[in-house]
Parts: C-alpha cells; sequence; structure tokens
C-alpha cells in the first residue's frame, strides 16, 4: 500500500543537516494518526525541535517526506498551530490582538468580523484568560503568556498542532493546571499533535504515544505506547500503577540510549 | 491625570524661571540688544497673525515634508539592509562613507542643484534625517529577534503581512527615537535655509527683523521658533504615547 494514502501526519526518511554539514536530525520515519497526540522526549541537542521546526516550515532545507494526509505538510490548506517555549507573543499586540492577527492571516472565520470576535472571546475563556483580552503581553506572567499562545494556536483551527517545550519555563503549579487544560481542549478539538517535552511525566500524561529521541543520531528512535495511561481521567493518571511502570520504562530507555 | 498636571505646572515654573533670568540679564545690561521679556512678548502679540501663521505654516510644512521624504526613503533602504545580508554588505559602505558627511556643508551643493526654492530646502532636511533613520531602521530590524517571526510563518504569513505585524511595530521604537534626536537638527538646518531665496517662514522672519534692527521682533521670532520645535517634540511624544503603551 502506498503510503501516500495513510491518513494523519506522515514523516519519511526525515533527515536535517545544519550548513556545516553536521547532522542536526537522524533519519526519522513516524506516522502520526489523524487527531492523535504523540509526546516526544529526548536530551538536548537530539533534534527534538528541529523537527518540529521542519514540520512548521520553518527549515528550508531538510530530506525526505513530510505529508498530511497524502498531501504536502507545506501545502496551503494545511494549518499549523506552533505553540514555542517562548510563547511566540507578538509584544507589540495585546492579547486580543495576537489572536486576530494569526486568525486574519489565515482566513479563520472566513473573514467575518462577528464570527472571528466571538471566537476569539470563547477560546480566550476557554482558556481562563477572557478578562486580559486587553493586555499587552510584556505585563503578563509566563504561564499567562503561554494561555495566549495556546488559545492563539486553538483559534485558527489547525489540522496541525505542534508545542514545542511549551510548559517548560512555568512553575509547577502553573504547569499542572496548564496540562489539564490543554489537555480538556485538545480533546474538544483534537487536531494531530506533536508534543515536545523534556519532562518524563509530562511525555507520559500527554501523550497517546511516547517518542524517544536518541542521544546518538545513528541510534534508532523508540516508540512506547501509552494508551492505557491516556485513557484514564487525567487527575487520576498521576497515581497509578501504569504511570508508575510507563516511567520505569523510559527511564530504562532514557539509561540505554541517552 | 494629577501627574500629567504636576508636570505641566513644573514645565510652566521652569519657563517662569527662565523669563526671571532673562529679566536679571536685561537689567543688568540695560542695551538695546537685549530687550526685557516684557517687551519681547508685547511685540510678538503685536504680530499680525495672518503673517505668523503662513511663516509658522512654511516652516512646519517643509520640516513635514523632509521628514516624511527621509521616513520613506530610509524605510526602504533601512529595512533592505536589515533583512537581506546581501544589501547590507553592498549598501553599508555607502553609508559608512557618507555618514560622516557634515549634510549642512552640502547646502551650497542641493542649491546649485535644484535652486533656492523649495525642493533644496526640503532635500536638506531630508539629507540631514535620511542616514541616521537608515541607520537606526537597520539596527532596529536586526535586533528584532528571527523566532519573532515564527509563528506567523508556520501559518502562511506573506511578506507584507510579516512586515505590518512584525518588521514595523518592532523597529517602530527606534524610529521614533531618532526622529526626536534628529528632529532638533533639522529644524537647525531649516533655519539656515529659510535665510535664503524665501520670503516665508521662521528662518526668514527672524533674519529680516534682524536686519530692520527690530530686536523685540527677532526675539518674537525666536520664540515662536522655539515654540514650533516644541509642538513637534510634543507631537513626536504624542505618537511614542499611542504606539509603545506595550512596554509599559
Amino acid at each position: 500500500m502506498s503510503s501516500s494514502r495513510i491518513s494523519g501526519l506522515c514523516i519519511q526518511e526525515l533527515q536535517v543537516e545544519y550548513k556545516s554539514g553536521q547532522v542536526a536530525l537522524g533519519q526519522v520515519n513516524l506516522t502520526l494518526p489523524e487527531h492523535g497526540i504523540y509526546t516526544i522526549i529526548g536530551p538536548s541537542g537530539s533534534g527534538k525541535s528541529t523537527l518540529l521546526r521542519a514540520i512548521a516550515g520553518l527549515l528550508p532545507n531538510y530530506t525526505g517526506e513530510l505529508l498530511f494526509n497524502g498531501k504536502p505538510v507545506h501545502d496551503k490548506d494545511i494549518l499549523v498551530g506552533l505553540v514555542p517555549q517562548n510563547y511566540g507573543l507578538l509584544p507589540w499586540k495585546t492579547v486580543h490582538g495576537n489572536i486576530q492577527v494569526a486568525m486574519k492571516i489565515t482566513g479563520a472565520a472566513g473573514g467575518d468580523k462577528a464570527e472571528r470576535e466571538a471566537r476569539i472571546t470563547h477560546w480566550l475563556s476557554s482558556m481562563g484568560i477572557a478578562d486580559l483580552a486587553d493586555r499587552y503581553p510584556l505585563s503578563l506572567s509566563g504561564g499567562q503568556q503561554q494561555r495566549v499562545a495556546i488559545a492563539r494556536a486553538f483559534a485558527i483551527l489547525p489540522q496541525i498542532m505542534l508545542l514545542d517545550e511549551p510548559f517548560s519555563a512555568l512553575d509547577a503549579v502553573t504547569r499542572e493546571a496548564l496540562q489539564q487544560i490543554f489537555l480538556d481542549n485538545w480533546l474538544a478539538h483534537p487536531a494531530t499533535a506533536l508534543f515536545v517535552t523534556h519532562d518524563v511525566d509530562e511525555a507520559i500524561l500527554l501523550g497517546q504515544r511516547i517518542i524517544i529521541l536518541p542521544a546518538g543520531k545513528a541510534d534508532s528512535i523508540e516508540v512506547l505506547d501509552n494508551a492505557a495511561v491516556f485513557g484514564m481521567k487525567h487527575e487520576e493518571k498521576r497515581g497509578s500503577n501504569e504511570f508508575f511502570e510507563q516511567t520505569k520504562r523510559i527511564r530504562k530507555v532514557m539509561q540505554e540510549k541517552w | 491625570m494629577n501627574k500629567r498636571i504636576t508636570r505641566v505646572l513644573r514645565l510652566l515654573f521652569v519657563f517662569l524661571c527662565m523669563n526671571l533670568v532673562w529679566y536679571i540679564v536685561y537689567l543688568l545690561m540695560n542695551h538695546p540688544i537685549l530687550p526685557s521679556p516684557g517687551s519681547v512678548y508685547k511685540a510678538m502679540f503685536q504680530l499680525e497673525g495672518r503673517e505668523v501663521l503662513l511663516n509658522v505654516g512654511y516652516s512646519l510644512l517643509r520640516i513635514l515634508e523632509g521628514v516624511l521624504l527621509a521616513l520613506v526613503i530610509g524605510l526602504l533602504i533601512g529595512l533592505l539592509m536589515g533583512r537581506s545580508p546581501l544589501w547590507n554588505k553592498l549598501l553599508d559602505p555607502v553609508v559608512y562613507l557618507t555618514y560622516p558627511i557634515p549634510k549642512i556643508a552640502l547646502l551650497p551643493v542641493v542649491m546649485l542643484f535644484f535652486g533656492l526654492g523649495e525642493t533644496s530646502k526640503v532635500l536638506m532636511i531630508m539629507l540631514i534625517l535620511l542616514f541616521q533613520i537608515i541607520i537606526s531602521v537597520r539596527d532596529g530590524v536586526k535586533a528584532i529577534p528571527e523566532n519573532t517571526y515564527d509563528v506567523l510563518t508556520s501559518i502562511g504569513a506573506g511578506t507584507v503581512q510579516k512586515f505590518w505585524n512584525v518588521t514595523l511595530p518592532g523597529a517602530l521604537s527606534v524610529i521614533l527615537s531618532t526622529i526626536r534626536i534628529s528632529l532638533g537638527t533639522a529644524i537647525s538646518v531649516l533655519f539656515f535655509t529659510e535665510i535664503y531665496g524665501t520670503e516665508h517662514g521662521m528662518g526668514y522672519f527672524i533674519m529680516d527683523a534682524w536686519l530692520r534692527l527690530d530686536y523685540p521682533e527677532m526675539y518674537a521670532g525666536i520664540m515662536l521658533f522655539s515654540l514650533v520645535g516644541f509642538v513637534l517634540f510634543l507631537l513626536v511624544d504624542l505618537l511614542d504615547y499611542k504606539f509603545m503603551k506595550w512596554r509599559r
């Protein structure tokens, strides 16, 4: 069967080199079902961000193929919602303005102003930041800024969502609250999502599968099934036996490959 | 609001003190080359309103045209240099070599080429501002972190959209501070250019009064000219307040 008929995100023989010729990301073969969420964990320099940047269309030079439902990922009608670690908000635009500009560029809501405003309001309130609409990003806390960035990513209704260590700069309490909010919203609007993290717990809490990138570029990628934990209620995950088992399994892979 | 009132009061107080110093010097000198504040203000209010308006209007128009021209050209070149390494390499030596030329020394050259009329006056102001705007726009654009563009790039924003949403607002603060700094120079140059080949403008007005030995009117002209500069300064402050809200 031709791989181009597989639905979802299909990464084939993706390889990225720096200009110096050094390998930034060894060969990656991966298929992510549509409406699936995988977490990616790997040591620094393993190419986690590079992988996301290639899919987001921020790296012009890569070899291999990136397909979504059989079409090239960088096709015009495939929308990518990116949530970078530094939130990626435009400091000179208000919270409302940041979401608005993304929606305008993607032509979300069909260019209808009332519809767009309604959607912005909807996403701001589902992230719990409706009262911050007129504030500027520099006056917000990290957690609040990341809520805005996530609201923006959801608001354009992307087919693919890419999250690059979105919660790693936040304190533990804020991080857990945002994990919950993110997951609830994702379950309501399941885009094909790749979630990069360096936190083992976060990888287990949020992914249907967990992709472990090796430290050596020649080593192969390890993919762990995480359906058992993913199916639980979010608040029960951490205390469960499966969570503990999964942690042990990941640590073992980390010891071997990192 | 209260803060603003105290600030205005403080400015007024300083203004009054300066007038007081002026008055004391006037008493000490007791010579017609320095009239008293009172007689200067009297002369100012005796000026024909229409004439003053015409002179101030001409000066403002020249500054406005020069600033706009410098902004348009400077933005274009500065952006090109900021975003494209190739253009930066090509144009950097040009800017580097021409920047230190004292532009005021080019006044006779500009007058030779463009005559004594409006064109050369506006061009002089433009020349003074242009290089500083080019350099500050280039540096301002370069200072925008590359990843600021990431999210917009990933959702397929075009060059124009990135310019309006990232590059221009990102460089705006440096552009505003450059205009603020070079506005003073531009006004001085305007004065020089208005000495020749015109019968309108504040520079002409002041030199005309000087030649007629009408010192109170000359000082009144200087005061009015300063007022024009002050108003322009306030205008830049206003723009800063409107567009730089996000930094506070």
